[in-house]
């Protein structure tokens, strides 16, 4: 079985140099076709865009008739992909898995879903929320996550500032980004939450 | 699991590549309604899990799969790859359909069975001939059967012990019928059918016998030389020990009944006997005609427990 699995990791990571897709990068890990490195740029005109996600790729000695295992490792701020740990909520990935499918078109799938979120079928409660009350700001967080995780282009200055604010008071910065995030930039309430 | 796309001379065409194996289709089979085609083993295997269709979902269930298209079979059946022993010299470059029978016969085959010519004999893979040392296989073997001889040593030893204790058991139990029998009635009528039940399962344990000359039957055995061989092979043969001395006794025409007591009578009844169901006695030229294989013998030419005929040949 380990046998077929390689075979396609080989084959699938071949598939995905010679697409020319260049929003695509796949490599193995320390020369074992079970671990993988993939890589996807955000779509245009989505906060993502300009932005570069890593993702880790976990084959399983059962691939193709059992799905891989993807995960953002990258930072993003996105409801259908946990601000957390970087799991992915994506139907091929689980029960709609099939074995025609490939990395390429997984990758290509998240890409996708980086263009339309599920929010009412969401990995990430709160990102979800305020994706449905306030598309706005939850615009210009995911923007603002682009430019710090995945080097896309500069958001808004306000809020660098905040989070530098909140640094300033001892707060570690990933975590003064998150509580800023989820009280949309109100940083009384994100204060409040952090000290409570 | 379809075969190494390397193997094969030339592009292979997409549509003969397994979307599950991203193999050469091997032994291919195909959705019914969407035509997808897969590696009989991958698309098994993949419905096992999953009952449908791994290109496009769609539902589809083992027994659904049909054989590919013979155009397909005979595409593929054209494409030319290399032997599977290629990484051990073999240079044959083969049409797929070809491959199969060649394989068998490939002698670049590693672990293909050949005779070690040195002395022993035995039938080894080629890829171990070159370690092979006749001493020491053949000592392995000898030790192994040794093993297993001490084995069936054993066993039959502790076989042995089991069957005696059954025997004794048996005899046992069958002086307590006895004394059951002659001291309640209900008891003798279940002996009795018990005995019956006994003779009956001997009996279909013979094999049947023809007697191609009933002309050559002794009607005055021999005593002491025939009637006791005779017995002796019933005896081992499992006969019920309650009827083995009247079954003897009726081995002689003294004891025969009316249509069978003398030479005139056997003479008349003549055609009557191809009805009789005989029943071989192992190893000699004797046979059984048992009261119970015969219920449907004339009354006077049958007695209980049944007949033994001595011939001088014609029984097979």
């Amino acid at each position: 079985m380990a046998n077929i699995a390689a075979k396609r990791v080989k084959r699938e990571i071949k598939e995905v140099v010679k697409g020319g897709e260049g929003s695509l990068k796949l490599e193995v890990v320390s020369n074992s076709w079970t671990d993988l490195l993939g890589e996807i740029t955000g779509p245009p005109d989505t906060p993502y865009e300009g932005g570069i996600f890593k993702l880790e790729i976990k084959i399983p000695e059962t691939y193709p008739f059992t799905p891989p295992k993807v995960r953002f490792i990258t930072k993003i701020w996105h409801p259908n992909v946990s601000s957390v740990t970087g799991a992915i909520c994506l139907d091929i990935l689980k029960d709609q898995w099939a074995a025609a499918l490939t990395l390429r078109t997984v990758m290509l799938s998240i890409q996708a879903l980086l263009a339309a979120a599920e929010p009412n079928d969401p990995q990430d409660a709160v990102v979800a929320k305020q994706y449905i009350e306030n598309q706005q700001m939850f615009t210009l967080t995911a923007r603002h996550w682009t430019n710090i995780y995945a080097e896309g282009p500069s958001g808004v200055w306000e809020f660098n500032q905040k989070v530098q604010l909140l640094l300033e008071m001892g707060v570690d910065e990933h975590k003064a980004r998150v509580a800023l995030s989820t009280y949309n930039w109100d940083v009384e309430d994100a204060t409040e939450q952090l000290f409570s | 699991m379809g075969f190494e796309i390397k193997r094969f001379q030339g592009d292979v065409d997409e549509e003969l590549i397994c979307p599950i194996c991203s193999g050469v289709l091997e032994d291919p089979l195909q959705a019914p309604t969407c035509e997808h085609a897969f590696c009989r083993g991958c698309i098994t295997q993949w419905i096992s899990r999953q009952p449908k269709c791994p290109v496009d979902r769609q539902a589809v269930t083992a027994s659904q799969l049909i054989p590919v298209p013979r155009i397909l079979r005979n595409l593929l059946s054209r494409l030319c790859t290399s032997c599977d022993n290629a990484p051990h010299g073999c240079s044959a470059v083969l049409k797929l359909d070809s491959l199969a029978s060649h394989l068998v016969e490939c002698e670049f085959n590693p672990k293909r069975p050949m005779p070690c010519e040195t002395g022993c004999g035995l039938v080894i893979p080629k890829d171990e001939l070159a370690e092979h040392n006749c001493v020491r296989e053949l000592r392995a073997l000898i030790t192994s059967q040794q093993e297993k001889l001490t084995d069936y040593q054993q066993e039959l030893a502790e076989q042995r012990l089991i069957i005696n204790e059954h025997k004794r058991e048996l005899a046992l139990l069958k002086d307590f019928m006895r004394a059951m029998r002659v001291t309640n009635p209900t008891m003798r009528a279940l002996a009795d059918q018990m005995e019956r039940e006994e003779v009956v399962r001997w009996a279909n344990s013979l094999s049947r016998a023809k007697v191609t000359r009933w002309g050559g039957m002794i009607s005055t055995p021999d005593d002491v030389l025939q009637v006791m061989m005779i017995k002796r092979s019933l005896s081992e043969s499992g006969c019920p020990p309650h009827i083995i001395d009247d079954l003897m006794e009726n081995c002689h025409e003294r004891r025969w009944p009316p249509g069978l007591s003398s030479l005139e009578t056997r003479q008349n009844n003549r055609r009557l006997y191809d009805k009789y169901v005989c029943k071989r006695v192992p190893g000699k030229q004797a046979v059984l005609v048992l009261h119970c294989d015969n219920t449907h013998v004339d009354e006077h030419m049958m007695i209980e427990p049944g007949l033994v005929m001595i011939f001088a040949h014609g029984i097979e």
